[in-house]
């Protein structure tokens, strides 16, 4: 569903991805890791055509970005690292405002748009302007909003920053829900936890290259860290000796 | 407070390392540009200030009775724009959150944040006050004391136009913590601000500066000495220039006293009074009105009149005008073009014009002066159409909407109270003065191609310079973009009223008798540069703001 092909990305003189080769297929969940400034935030915005490669292709469900990005958008859902929504909008108006961009029926939205609003605990406070939301809130909205157009592929951005537990959990299960239904779940997380339970897959970034891709067995296979944590893993990959370093400066 | 400025000149220190060479070059073009503007007011300045000190007895007076006024505008030009910046700059801007949580005291935050609302409020206006002292001292014959005497009492009197408005700010946050209320109260200080502004108009001060409306010679020669508004700060720097002109300084050295006395007590009682109220008032201006409307879909006539084809931008237009009006800082805005629009009738009405064919003239004439309000309202709400989109940006650019579509829905909701304000300013014109039917056809087509190649200029060029993560709409009015639009669309009405003066010379000579006054090869190449000329003033923009747009990945 997700393809990306030597996929690559500069600033200038500095390298945000590069040469990246992936694939996401329908029903996976694929857990991006990598440290802050990694390059994960700039390859899913480089799948949703926020920004565009310098070079390689990424694709989504065939359609490349560049070249047929109403397409790909078409087929894709967003949930940013940080939630910006319109503040002088309601939460139901947001949906609705989604939906028609999305070209959700209307009858469809008038069903689902109190549904998801109830799902996300949201359906008293959505009447309100979104500027009256806190960031948990709003999360939530972003959330209801890619669910409104059932895209066939979800590109999240820590989506779990700032929920609530139940709702974390809530978010966890509707993209194990999500996934069994053949969507294609692409998420970035700095929460390993959530990665070793829900993804099928796991790749981790460092310095803008792919340093490990495969299940959490095949990366436990390939370390040789002592603990088998996702956790161990990850440092080991990005920088385990520096840890240890860090802490004498605490 | 001392960190405070150090991270100030810090960030400026960072922003000019960081330039590279292609901004040095763009932001020399912008200061080149902007230093050119500059020039024609000045020459313009230059020219009416050598007529009026020509006049003979009175020069002198009148040239210092248009100096009392330009700075009474001015002065009351930045506490109209503190009133509006302040409000986002001391209670909205987004590294408040940050200071707020820092151990720095209260009174130094807010030190540093109105100091920040009173530069951004009078730069630009102060700036504009330069091509006119210049050319005061050059007819007056004053040399570099009286420009060093004027850059002193500036500042002070720039500041004391901030702090008005600041205060009335603060005082109404403070007064009004509840957001309804206070978003009440705004309104209706705008609506009196817009109400005050129509009753002076309607006054007739024009009676004044006549000397036939006035009974005696003696009464005008009053008018003329009087000091124009003497309570104002403006007047005492009126004052302290007309000392300095005639080397009078002790005179300039009291108005000076005055002036930064003034500013430096009404700055500390500001501070102290920030001291007990802007906390209260920076928690209540937090909060949100949280008025609850239905949660029930809401319908959307844009839709149902572009039908299901039209959705996404039946969609886009709905959402521009819900966000549009519930943002109360609009409203002032709105307002005051409504009184603008009044105002301006009521002058037209008022010109002592005796006959047809000066009517016609002035009917023509009229072009210009109404393209340059819809070159002001165009900067002020169209340039900024796209930028506003803000930080949701990422949610129209992540939907399957190209970005001809949202630039066509910006354009789209400009475009009609855009038609409407220029068909009212024209038509309403060519009634009041009974335009002969020639130059009222041509002007209304005029205006109306005017409308719509200002509104394209404005989004696309809005396209072109986009700025997502400024925190209130002056900062994308008074950016190199905002500057760039002005300039071209000046430019623009300057170039219109240059090509149509042609047939309207043709016109002239044709009512005032001559044989085969009309030239047809003439008024043919007269109207295909101006259609040419509005494709271009449309379409160039239009263009390099989409590419603009589509490769934007800023923010």
């Amino acid at each position: 569903m997700i393809e990306l092909e030597r996929l690559g990305k500069r600033f200038g003189s500095l390298v945000a991805v590069e040469d990246l080769s992936l694939t996401v297929s329908r029903g996976e969940i694929f857990a991006f890791l990598g440290p802050n400034g990694a390059g994960k935030t700039t390859t899913v915005k480089l799948i949703t055509g926020l920004l565009r490669p310098t070079s390689g292709t990424a694709r989504v469900d065939g359609f490349d970005v560049v070249t047929h990005t109403l397409d790909a958008k078409r087929r894709l859902g967003l949930v940013p690292d940080e939630p910006f929504v319109y503040p002088k909008l309601t939460g139901a108006e947001f949906l609705r405002f989604v939906g028609d961009l999305y070209g959700v029926p209307y009858e469809t939205q008038r069903k689902r748009v109190p549904e998801l609003l109830e799902m996300f605990e949201l359906l008293d406070r959505g009447g309100e302007l979104v500027e009256s939301y806190s960031h948990g809130m709003r999360q939530k909205l972003v959330l209801a909003s890619v669910l409104l157009h059932e895209p066939k592929a979800l590109l999240l951005d820590e989506p779990m920053v700032g929920l609530d537990p139940k709702s974390a959990r809530l978010a966890k299960d509707i993209f194990k829900t999500l996934a069994s239904r053949g969507c294609a779940i692409f998420m970035c997380t700095h929460i390993l936890e959530i990665a070793e339970k829900i993804a099928d897959r796991i790749g981790i970034m460092l310095g803008g290259r792919l340093q490990a891709v495969g299940t959490l067995a095949e990366l436990r296979g390939r370390s040789t860290s002592s603990g088998g944590h996702l956790e161990d893993i990850f440092l080991q990959l990005t920088g385990a000796g520096e840890y240890a370093a860090l802490l004498k400066n605490l | 407070m001392l960190p405070l400025v150090a991270r100030r000149l810090r960030c400026l220190k960072n922003r000019v390392a960081g330039l590279k060479r292609w901004e040095w070059v763009r932001n020399a073009a912008f200061l080149s540009l902007g230093f050119w503007m500059l020039f024609g007011l000045y020459r313009a300045f230059f020219r009416l200030l050598t007529f009026l000190n020509a006049i003979e007895l009175i020069g002198p007076l009148l040239v210092w009775k248009l100096t009392a006024m330009a700075m009474l505008t001015t002065f009351g030009m930045v506490i109209m724009s503190s009133l509006i910046i302040s409000l986002t700059t001391l209670f909205y801007a987004s590294d408040l959150r940050f200071l707020m949580r820092a151990p720095v005291r209260m009174r130094d935050v807010f030190a540093d944040k109105s100091l920040e609302a009173a530069f951004f409020s009078s730069w630009m206006i102060g700036l504009a006050l330069f091509p006119f002292v210049i050319a005061l001292a050059r007819v007056r014959g004053l040399g570099w004391s009286f420009h060093a005497g004027f850059l002193f009492l500036l500042a002070p009197c720039l500041l004391l136009a901030a702090i008005v408005g600041m205060a009335f700010t603060l005082a109404l946050m403070r007064a009004f913590p509840s957001a309804r209320t206070r978003d009440a109260v705004w309104a209706l200080s705008s609506l009196s601000t817009a109400l005050l502004y129509g009753l002076l108009r309607f006054s007739q001060p024009e009676r004044l500066v006549r000397p036939d409306m006035l009974r005696r010679v003696a009464e005008y020669l009053n008018y003329l000495q009087a000091p124009t508004a003497p309570f104002a700060p403006s007047w005492w720097m009126t004052r302290g220039l007309s000392a300095c002109a005639v080397g009078d300084w002790a005179g300039f050295a009291a108005q000076a006293a005055l002036l930064w006395g003034s500013a430096a007590a009404a700055f500390a009682i500001l501070i102290l009074a920030a001291d007990r109220t802007y906390a209260l008032a920076y928690s209540g201006a937090q909060e949100s009105p949280r008025g609850s409307r239905p949660t029930d879909l809401p319908p959307m006539p844009e839709i149902r009149l572009l039908g299901e084809r039209g959705r996404v931008l039946g969609a886009l237009l709905w959402k521009e005008r819900k966000t549009f009006f519930r943002d109360i800082k609009h409203w002032s805005q709105i307002m005051l073009v409504g009184s603008i629009v009044f105002v301006y009738l009521f002058s037209i009405s008022r010109l002592p014009l005796d006959t047809p064919e000066l009517k016609s003239l002035v009917c023509f004439l009229n072009i210009g002066t109404t393209g340059f309000v819809l070159c002001s309202l165009g900067l002020r709400f169209t340039f900024p159409s796209v930028s506003l989109e803000g930080r949701s940006w990422w949610v129209l650019r992540g939907a399957p909407v190209d970005v001809g579509g949202i630039m066509t829905q910006k354009l789209a909701f400009s475009l009609a109270p855009t038609l409407v304000i220029a068909t009212a300013l024209v038509a309403a014109t060519n009634h009041i003065l009974d335009a002969d039917p020639f130059v009222a056809r041509l002007t209304l087509v005029t205006i109306w191609l005017t409308a719509c190649a200002l509104c394209g200029m404005g989004v696309g060029l809005g396209a072109f310079f986009p700025k997502f993560s400024v925190e209130n709409i002056h900062q994308i009015e008074s950016s190199a973009g905002g500057f760039v639009y002005m300039a071209c669309a000046l430019g623009y009405i300057a170039l219109v009223m240059g090509i149509e003066a042609i047939p309207m010379q043709m016109h002239f000579q044709q009512i005032l008798g001559r044989a085969g006054a009309w030239v047809p090869w003439a008024a043919w190449a007269s109207a295909a540069g101006v259609a040419a000329l509005n494709a271009a003033a449309f379409g160039i923009p239009w263009v390099l703001g989409l590419r603009n747009l589509e490769a934007y990945e800023g923010d």
